[in-house]
């Protein structure tokens, strides 16, 4: 190679060697200046035995020396280091190539690569690291707060140490109750906002309010969803004065479930976003998935609004990716992310955008879209890419799945700021699906949503006041024809007269985790009612359902073996009704709650049996009593060969299992028939009884003496 | 003269770089310059009869930006991970750490939890933290700003390296 041809084009800062031998080489080329302190056995000589002295190249010489034995053309590269020579600190990477048989070594000088880097990296390090610490405070101020809200009725009986805690915190500590009047804040939380505490005429809790609200359109959703939210908000106070602030909004729930107080938490990140904005990749580009942010998303979304051309906002929310972050680390969470951009990216057009907008949450402009239909068939194109499962680097495979929310510009709104306010309440509605889905916004759902947080609002009240009753349907035994069993079925008294039956109501209770409270109140209920009943009937069982929502909760397991031991009755004549679905969504809990409950005397039937997937291996490892098999199949077994030949499979299975089986919905005398004839131990339904109140029910009981009802 | 290769591996910003400054030049800055790639330092450690070269592989800090390379562990007689008491998160990024090292070499693992002159501002609790240290050879609690048990713990290693 030509030296001084490589010297006149300047291109890199290199040294080319070539492997005469093993550690030995020849000096092709080589930039005296750094090469000799580099490897000063070179000094002088056109051939030398390389001595070791570079630690960081000797390891690399191991793999070269690997890669030059294969002798396949091509290059292995070292990655970067910093060798400390006499003089200075030089940064370097070297390269080992095979080309036209010889083999080479090329040491490059990075230098102004290295300098280049490191700005760049500085800067969003120190981001991060600033970032983490204000996140983990925010987290830890909530979290003591949140028990300790919890254990005390008010914030008067508060800990000297933890009010003191917040007397000194360097960021602001907002406490409100739960119409927002403020109960407590900070010294801190003034002086952000250049307040006295002294002055009363205007509060910093105001001031982050207005913020809030004029900045985000999700503000509403968040108070009367009790959501947590966490993001920026920029403070002008003319002339001079601008901040910006990382708010955090966390609920403080009560037992039932009611939000008793918010806690507000706000810090300074000014200096961050000051160096930022010294670099404008930073500004508009998300860190981590190298996407737009929420900011450049903002902007586009407005250009193009202004243009008038219709477009589709989508809303995109990870489900489960909490789940990744606690399970497998935040990096593996950020590699997550990385993934997802990837996959979505190729899946939009060139006029589309796709942004990451949250933590979890991504947006897009769909701007060739003529019709809903076309936006169907992008959110499935969408979701089928999430769904194919995730690796993380250690081969850890994650599945996550996908919530969208869309609203059409101009139909649904005509500004930016409300079409991601209804984007926003879509992908919430979304979201309440088990399975990813795309929702719609619409006038209806605006208006089932405002629905929704009504019947919200009536069924927390319906707690406080207790408006629910357990109603009982016996279940007979198909031999003898005497009650051994019954349902216990909850009914609402409302407010306005006539009673609401779950259907009704259950599915908002589950979403809204109201379904805890209520839960409870039904297990307890039914173990009064034993404790009643078992004084004249002690072998009558009484069965009550679970749902989801309630078998993930952790407590559940002691708060059942509390009510059984306060209301005295024999374990063995509670049972306990989990659907299909709840045991394949939540295998491993559902395995240790149902292990803990067979301990202790509790028996177990898998309700609405044949609709859902549960495999033979769960039905063998999971300690169940009995299949309830689903009102659906029962229904039609007069006409229907199918449903005929599905409950004899189940009656079969359920046997060679050793289980019970039990039929729901029997309405008629030849239903009851059928199911007798082909063994079938128990029948439930309005051929014997629809769920009567508990009054009524012993009386039947008594009068009936416990035959043929 | 035996020569020992010792990795320093650690979340962003931890104190890889100062902790082997410290060691081997005894200074200390606080300005903070994020590392790239690697840089090998040495220093003589003298055991009570025999001496040993450590050789210490600071590795840029892992994080979103820079993953973890498990080739930079080839060789080495045991590794460090470092971790910061004022950031929670450095420690479950150091064990995150530990974990992915295990799977490619069975050397002893040192645990020091670095800036031990400022305030304490994790929250993990005496015991969650012995749970932890259980996974290493050894925990020590160091400061790269005023030495403390930075020495001690090179000692340490050299000491176990050797014998
Ligand atoms: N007070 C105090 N500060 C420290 C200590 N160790 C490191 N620092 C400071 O923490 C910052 C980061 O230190 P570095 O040594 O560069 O951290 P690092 O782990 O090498 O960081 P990366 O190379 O980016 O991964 C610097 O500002 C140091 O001054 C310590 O023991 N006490
Ligand atoms: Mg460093």
């Amino acid at each position: 190679m030509q030296q001084s041809l490589i010297q006149a084009l300047g291109i890199i800062d290199c040294s080319i060697l070539k492997r005469v031998g093993k550690d030995q080489f020849e000096v092709l080329h080589s930039n005296t200046d750094w090469f000799s302190e580099l490897l000063p056995e070179s000094k002088g000589k056109t051939e030398f035995t390389f001595s070791n002295e570079s630690a960081y190249l000797q390891d690399f010489l191991v793999d070269a020396e690997e890669f030059w034995q294969i002798g396949n053309a091509g290059q292995i590269q070292s990655g970067i280091w910093s060798e400390q020579t006499h003089e200075r600190v030089l940064r370097l990477e070297a390269i080992a190539a095979v080309a036209n048989g010889e083999r080479f070594l090329v040491i490059s000088n990075l230098q102004q690569e290295y300098e280049r880097q490191q700005k760049t990296l500085q800067v969003a390090r120190e981001l991060l690291l600033s970032n983490d610490k204000i996140l983990a405070q925010h987290e830890y101020v909530h979290e003591r707060l949140d028990s300790l809200l919890n254990e005390t009725q008010s914030l008067q009986d508060m800990q000297a140490p933890i009010q003191q805690a917040i007397d000194n915190a360097n960021f602001g500590v907002m406490i409100v109750d739960s119409s927002l009047k403020p109960v407590n804040q900070n010294p801190m939380a003034f002086e952000l906002f250049e307040l006295s505490p002294q002055d009363a005429s205007k509060h910093p809790l105001d001031i982050v309010l207005t913020l809030f609200e004029k900045q985000f359109p999700e503000f509403d959703r968040v108070f009367a969803t009790a959501s947590h939210w966490n993001g920026e908000i920029f403070w002008h106070k003319p002339p001079h004065t601008s901040k910006w602030l990382q708010l955090a909004v966390y609920p403080v729930l009560d037992e039932h479930k009611s939000v008793k107080h918010w806690l507000f938490i706000v810090s300074d990140i000014t200096r961050l976003k000051y160096l930022l904005q010294t670099n404008e990749k930073l500004t508009l580009y998300d860190g981590i998935t190298n996407l737009p942010n929420r900011q450049f998303f903002w902007q586009t979304l407005e250009q193009k609004i202004k243009a008038n051309k219709p477009l589709y906002v989508l809303y995109l929310d990870v489900k489960h990716f909490k789940r990744v972050n606690e399970l497998y680390g935040h990096l593996a969470g950020d590699e997550i992310l990385v993934q997802i951009a990837s996959r979505l990216t190729p899946l939009l057009g060139q006029d589309d955008l796709l942004a990451r907008v949250g933590g979890d949450e991504f947006a897009i402009i769909f701007s060739q879209a003529e019709s809903p239909s076309d936006c169907k068939e992008l959110a499935s194109r969408l979701i089928s890419s999430i769904e194919i499962p995730f690796f993380t680097d250690n081969q850890q495979k994650c599945l996550v799945g996908l919530n969208i929310g869309a609203a059409h510009f101009p139909r649904d709104a005509s500004n930016a700021e409300d079409l991601m306010k209804f984007a926003d309440l879509a992908v919430y509605e979304a979201k309440k699906r088990a399975k990813s889905t795309i929702k719609f916004y619409s006038l209806e759902l605006k208006e089932a949503s405002r629905k929704r947080l009504e019947l919200e609002a009536a069924l927390r009240e319906a707690i406080e006041n207790n408006q629910f009753e357990l109603f009982l349907q016996p279940m007979l035994d198909l031999d003898t024809g005497s009650v051994i069993k019954a349902e216990a079925l909850i009914r609402w008294h409302l407010p306005g007269g006539g009673i609401a039956c779950p259907d009704d109501f259950i599915p908002v209770a589950e979403q809204s985790g109201l379904i805890v409270p209520i839960g409870k109140w039904v297990i307890a209920r039914a173990c009064e009612m034993l404790s009643i009943l078992q004084q004249h009937h002690n072998t009558l069982k009484l069965s009550v359902n679970l749902s989801p929502r309630q078998v993930s909760d952790r407590y559940l397991f002691d708060f059942i073996q509390s009510a059984v031991e306060l209301s005295e009755i024999n374990p063995n004549l509670l049972e306990l009704e989990l659907t299909e679905g709840v045991l394949v969504d939540n295998y491993d809990k559902v395995q240790l709650l149902l292990d803990e409950v067979r301990n202790l005397g509790i028996s177990v039937s898998i309700d609405d049996f044949g609709t859902g997937y549960s495999s033979l291996s769960y039905l063998k490892n999971l300690p169940i009593d009995h299949l309830k098999i689903d009102r659906s199949f029962v229904q039609d077994l007069d006409t229907d060969e199918n449903d005929k030949a599905i409950v004899l499979a189940v009656i079969a299975m359920a046997h060679s299992l050793k289980l019970g089986v039990i039929a729901e919905g029997v309405e008629t005398e030849q239903q009851r028939e059928f199911l007798k004839l082909n063994h079938c131990d128990t029948a439930q339904g309005y051929l014997f009884s629809k769920p009567i109140p508990f009054d009524e029910f012993c009386e039947k009981l008594d009068s009936k003496k416990n035959t043929d009802w | 003269m035996i020569q020992k290769k010792v990795c320093l591996l650690g979340a962003t910003g931890v104190g890889k770089t100062s902790l082997v400054k410290q060691f081997v030049e005894g200074i200390f800055s606080e300005k903070y310059l994020t590392s790239i790639g690697v840089k090998v330092d040495k220093r003589i450690v003298d055991l009570a009869s025999e001496q040993v070269q450590l050789m210490l592989w600071d590795i840029e800090g892992i994080d979103r930006y820079c993953g973890f390379q498990p080739k930079y562990l080839r060789g080495a007689s045991a590794y460090i991970i470092v971790t910061d008491q004022t950031r929670s998160q450095s420690l479950i990024e150091g064990l995150e750490i530990h974990h992915q090292c295990r799977e490619v070499t069975d050397v002893p693992a040192i645990l020091a939890i670095n800036k031990s002159d400022l305030d304490v501002a994790w929250h993990w609790s005496e015991n969650e933290l012995n749970g932890y240290s259980q996974e290493f050879e050894k925990c020590f609690t160091t400061s790269a700003k005023t030495g403390q048990q930075v020495n001690s713990m090179f000692e340490f290693i050299a000491e176990l390296l050797y014998y």
